[in-house]
């Protein structure tokens, strides 16, 4: 067992020692691994979504209340600050800093918009009469979807404090490594919600009561 | 005839398709295929906008992936509002959010031009959890069970 | 384009977060062990609270079996008795087969793939802290008089509230969620490090077993976790809020949440007993002077059990009538998960073949894992058959069956682990008469409670009832079985006092006290706070022995060698290309190494502890008031907050040495 003359020391392209074994970053893996372990996470949420699809006993059924044309415009608010995000890393890695700075705080502010638009959402269903605690479909959706916008939120807080550093110039082409985790990480929150808009709205949204169920009556409740 | 074919096809016994997986890796044949040289100049544009420094795309690369996104989540809503495409339904909205899914985890997450490892890792977990829960589905929906 | 600061690198930058106590430097005193990030501080942390959660759990068992040595005995009520078992089960999985496994993940990972730490030290803290307050948390219902109640597996809607008003369950949830995200942060924290933290030459193929197993159990904990975490999600906020996951009488499912408990639960079967498997397949090379036996096979049976262990969870529910395809099909696959098990226990005999094996008392432990982990197999492979299994579920049989393979199996293993690894840990040795009558006590008693089991399973006596009648038959049975748990707790009596006796003897135990095969024997024991000098340059399988054989390595790689020598370290998933630009890169830096002068390892932090209460509060707030909640956060976000503005290492001033 001869002592190493030398260990592996690979910089990155951004400059950034990477020292491992795989020549991986640490940070990218462990978010990698991490973001693997989420997809179980939302992967019960969906299938239990999915599990108990056509089940409530009672109103309102998915297509009493879901409303697709709004629930289009937040998804594309949330695909767009995808979009911004991956344009602020880019920004970043190149050192420019204003540029970065501005998408960040624009993956932040349609980060809010998508909340705004969520808050909306779970505020009419309660005026109309769903809530977690109406029906298994109500179960299932406000606990998923909430679930979802704590993630997002976790996210905003995640990309402000971030937004700040890159204000104060402690987030920099060399260490912009942080970013990208926040991004990968951002990333992951949208495909999410990729699926949960097309599981939730595109595909469910005509079911109506199940047979041997009431329909529901706008009121009645 | 099968020297037409054959033109067509192959190139020193590599299918003209065949595309090289990274941007460094060895360049692809001359492009002898049908259009010849002709994709040569779409090739280059590709070639500039995903790889302009290797690891990732150029800005303009992002907005067309972008366009691209909404463009699909646009087809949806139009299919769902108006195409009232019964059975079909489920299966095209599967497919086309699928769609959504690889664009974003390709190409945002940069797994397209990041090392391999990350993609191996993600792949598997998404592996192991749609095998998982597509057999739920089945066992609690389809299982022998009497449903209430 | 702006280009990378000179001189900075990737050092992480200092942003000013106000400190409220300073950061600690000292090696001594008890804030050192607050803010500890070394890992062997850390795994030790982890062996003692986990073998004081044994001794609780052992306790709890010895009550339950006091109650059964007789027939309508009435030491305890049916109420005490639930709680009994369900923390009893709970305990022994979540407190302590995890975190003691978590022990030796921590103190031997670095060690054996010589590194210097694990790849996020403070990171490994966190996860020690949450699994402390965790288990604190869970186990302080004791105290209110409301221990969870509803079984390990909390069956909903029998866990539900309507079933179940008691606060005990809401406990069980809430515990059980800050004990997970404990073992998810610890499963990331040794993936990576395993993956990246190589030393130099240490493919995957030349990594130890134990590592191997490691890796697998992390990647199953980062998986099946989750699915926990969600069912336990949806009986808390059904339990907490009013919601319907698991009301029956608002349509919900009670076959969903076994579904779901699962789903997790078997992958956790293997994440207990694959680690114990690891430890025996390093102790039994060095007690048997041979390589392992089939090293490859070994290890492609473990990541198979791995893999194939998530496609076997209905078989916990052959009686729940899934229908006859699905039954049948899980069936099959629970039979074929005991072939790459099978294939591990031929290994483990074929390794022991022909070698000259020395009994010592970590060696007979190893030998007694497998004969009793082989006869819960072959019991587990009866419940596999699904007619066999609607006779046997919820009997004795398969408490029987379970503990032949976590208290047989696991346990067994895993003290074996301590006799092997405490020279290493302490610098002095364990006696081994001592050790052998704690062997000796511990498989006989243990043989004497659980083989009877079988017997009464059979018989129909059923499981988690608190009492029977004169007229079954069983008195005699368990009375054995009592008389054997109280053997067994005598043993691990004598495993204490064995502790005591040679902290007071000190038996020097030098580096290298068995002929080791592996790095961990390379350094001192105890290993210096950075393990390795200078980090060592893996060539063999097994280097440490034939760096002390080189005689042998002839004899045994003469066949394996060609398919060794593809060089850059870790580097066999790469694409070929990539591995050029490894290499390149390799070739650039040549010689820069000084790791043998100012060796760096990370400052110590109280961040990690300050996130753990603040979680375990939030976890607590839960259950009563908002405010408590809001306090939780703030704790929470200081702790997440200045942890993030927290440099690894504080700028050394200039001229101090950084040192040990």
């Amino acid at each position: 067992m001869a002592s190493a003359s030398a260990t592996y020391e690979i910089k990155s392209e951004h400059g950034e020692v990477i020292n491992t074994s795989t020549g991986l970053s640490n940070k990218k893996l462990l978010m990698w691994a991490f973001l693997g372990s989420d997809v179980m996470f939302f992967g019960s949420f969906i299938a239990t979504f999915l599990v108990y699809r056509n089940r409530s006993l009672v109103g309102p059924y998915p297509a009493d209340i879901l409303d697709i044309p709004i629930t289009s415009v937040s998804t594309f608010v949330l695909l767009m600050s995808s979009l911004a995000m991956v344009l602020a890393l880019s920004y970043v890695q190149e050192g420019r800093k204003k540029l970065g700075t501005l998408w960040i705080f624009a993956v932040v502010v349609l980060g809010a918009i998508f909340l705004l638009f969520q808050v909306y959402e779970f505020n009419h269903f309660a005026k109309v009469g769903l809530t977690p605690r109406t029906n298994l479909f109500g179960t299932t959706f406000f606990i998923l979807t909430g679930l979802h916008g704590a993630h997002v939120t976790l996210g905003v807080l995640w990309l402000m404090f971030l937004g700040f550093g890159s204000i104060k110039g402690t987030l920099r082409a060399d260490n912009a490594i942080d970013l990208e985790l926040a991004g990968l990480y951002w990333h992951f929150v949208d495909i999410v919600w990729i699926v949960i808009f097309t599981v939730i709205y595109l595909i469910s949204a005509r079911d109506v009561a199940p047979p041997g169920s009431v329909p529901w009556v706008p009121g009645a409740h | 005839m099968s020297n037409f074919l054959n033109k067509i096809l192959y190139h020193d016994g590599r299918g003209w398709w065949d595309l090289p997986r990274t941007q460094w890796q060895e360049p692809n044949p001359k492009m002898e295929g049908p259009l010849g040289d002709g994709i040569a100049p779409i090739k280059r544009i590709w070639e500039i906008t995903t790889a302009a420094n290797l690891h990732h795309g150029t800005p303009a690369f992002y907005v067309l992936i972008g366009a691209i996104l909404s463009i699909i989540t646009i087809v949806e809503v139009w299919a769902f509002a108006w195409l009232f495409l019964g059975d079909l339904l489920v299966p095209l909205m599967l497919v086309l959010s699928l769609g959504k899914f690889v664009l974003v985890v390709g190409f945002f997450m940069h797994l397209k031009f990041d090392r391999k490892y990350y993609a191996w890792i993600f792949t598997a977990c998404m592996v192991i959890g749609i095998g998982i829960f597509v057999a739920l589905l089945l066992l609690l929906n389809y299982g022998g069970q009497v449903q209430q | 384009m702006q280009t990378t600061h000179p001189g900075v690198g990737s050092e992480p930058i200092s942003m000013r977060f106000p400190r409220i106590f300073p950061r600690p430097k000292s090696d001594y005193g008890i804030w050192s062990w607050i803010s500890t990030v070394d890992h062997k501080r850390i795994g030790t942390l982890y062996a003692v609270t986990s073998f004081l959660w044994f001794l609780v759990g052992g306790i709890e068992a010895l009550i339950m079996r006091l109650q059964l040595s007789q027939a309508d005995n009435t030491l305890v009520d049916p109420e005490l008795f639930n709680q009994l078992f369900t923390m009893h089960g709970t305990t022994m999985v979540f407190l302590v087969v995890m975190p003691l496994s978590a022990a030796f993940f921590n103190w031997l990972v670095p060690l054996q793939i010589g590194a210097r730490d694990v790849a996020f030290p403070r990171l490994n803290a966190l996860s020690y802290w949450i699994f402390l307050f965790g288990s604190l948390f869970l186990n302080f219902s004791w105290f209110v008089g409301d221990a969870p109640n509803g079984g390990w597996f909390g069956y909903a809607p029998n866990s539900h509230l309507a079933f179940n008003p008691t606060h005990g369950m809401t406990y069980w949830v809430i515990g059980l969620n800050i004990l997970g995200i404990a073992s998810i942060a610890a499963g990331l924290n040794f993936i990576v490090t395993i993956l990246n933290m190589r030393a130099p030459g240490m493919t995957l193929t030349k990594m130890p077993v134990f590592t191997w197993m490691t890796f697998v159990t992390s990647v199953l904990i980062v998986l099946a976790l989750p699915v926990l975490t969600v069912a336990l999600i949806q009986l808390q906020v059904d339990r907490l809020y009013g919601t319907h996951f698991y009301n029956t009488a608002a349509g919900g499912d009670p076959v969903l949440w076994q579904h779901v408990f699962w789903l997790f639960g078997h992958p956790e079967v293997y994440i207990l007993i694959l680690p114990a498997m690891g430890i025996v397949s390093e102790i039994l090379p060095v007690f048997s002077r041979k390589p392992l036996f089939g090293y490859t096979f070994l290890v492609f049976a473990g990541v198979a059990i791995g893999f194939m262990g998530w496609f076997v969870w209905s078989h916990h529910m052959f009686t729940v009538g899934l229908g006859p395809a699905a039954n049948s099909a899980f069936a099959i696959s629970t039979m074929a998960i005991a072939i790459p098990t099978g294939v591990k226990i031929f290994n483990w005999i074929g390794t022991m073949w022909g070698g000259s094996v020395r009994f010592s008392t970590a060696m007979l432990f190893a030998i007694s894992f497998i004969a009793m982990f082989t006869i819960g197999g072959l019991s587990g492979v009866m419940h596999a058959s699904v007619p066999t299994d609607a006779q046997q579920q919820d009997t004795y049989f398969v408490v029987a069956h379970f503990h032949y393979v976590l208290f047989g199996g696991a346990i067994m293993a895993i003290f074996g682990g301590i006799y092997f690894w405490w020279p290493k840990a302490t610098g002095y040795m364990l006696s081994e008469g001592w050790g052998k009558a704690n062997w000796l006590l511990m498989l006989i008693g243990f043989n004497l409670q659980f083989a009877p089991q079988h017997w009464l399973g059979l018989d129909g006596m059923p499981r988690r009832v608190f009492t029977y009648a004169e007229n079954m038959g069983w008195e005699n049975t368990n009375m054995y079985a009592s008389a054997g748990g109280f053997l067994m707790a005598f043993g691990v009596l004598l495993f204490l006092i064995n502790v005591f006796y040679s902290a007071r003897k000190r038996v020097p135990a030098g580096d290298d006290p068995w002929d080791g095969r592996t790095l961990e024997w390379s350094i001192a024991s105890p290993p210096p706070h950075y393990n390795f000098e200078k980090i060592p340059n893996v060539e063999h399988r097994d280097d440490w022995w034939f760096t002390k054989h080189p005689e042998l390595i002839a004899e045994y790689y003469h066949d394996e060698h060609e398919g060794e020598l593809r060089a850059p370290s870790g580097a066999q998933f790469d694409d070929d290309v990539e591995d050029e630009h490894h290499d390149e890169h390799t070739s650039d830096h040549h010689g820069d190494d000084d790791h043998g002068h100012g060796i760096h390892l990370p400052d110590m932090s109280y961040y990690p502890f300050i996130l753990a209460l603040g979680l375990t509060i939030v976890g607590a707030g839960l259950m009563t008031i908002i405010p408590v909640i809001i306090i939780g956060v703030v704790i929470l976000l200081w702790g997440l907050i200045g942890w993030s503005m927290e440099p690894v290492n504080d700028p050394v001033p200039e001229g101090a040495s950084h040192g040990h």
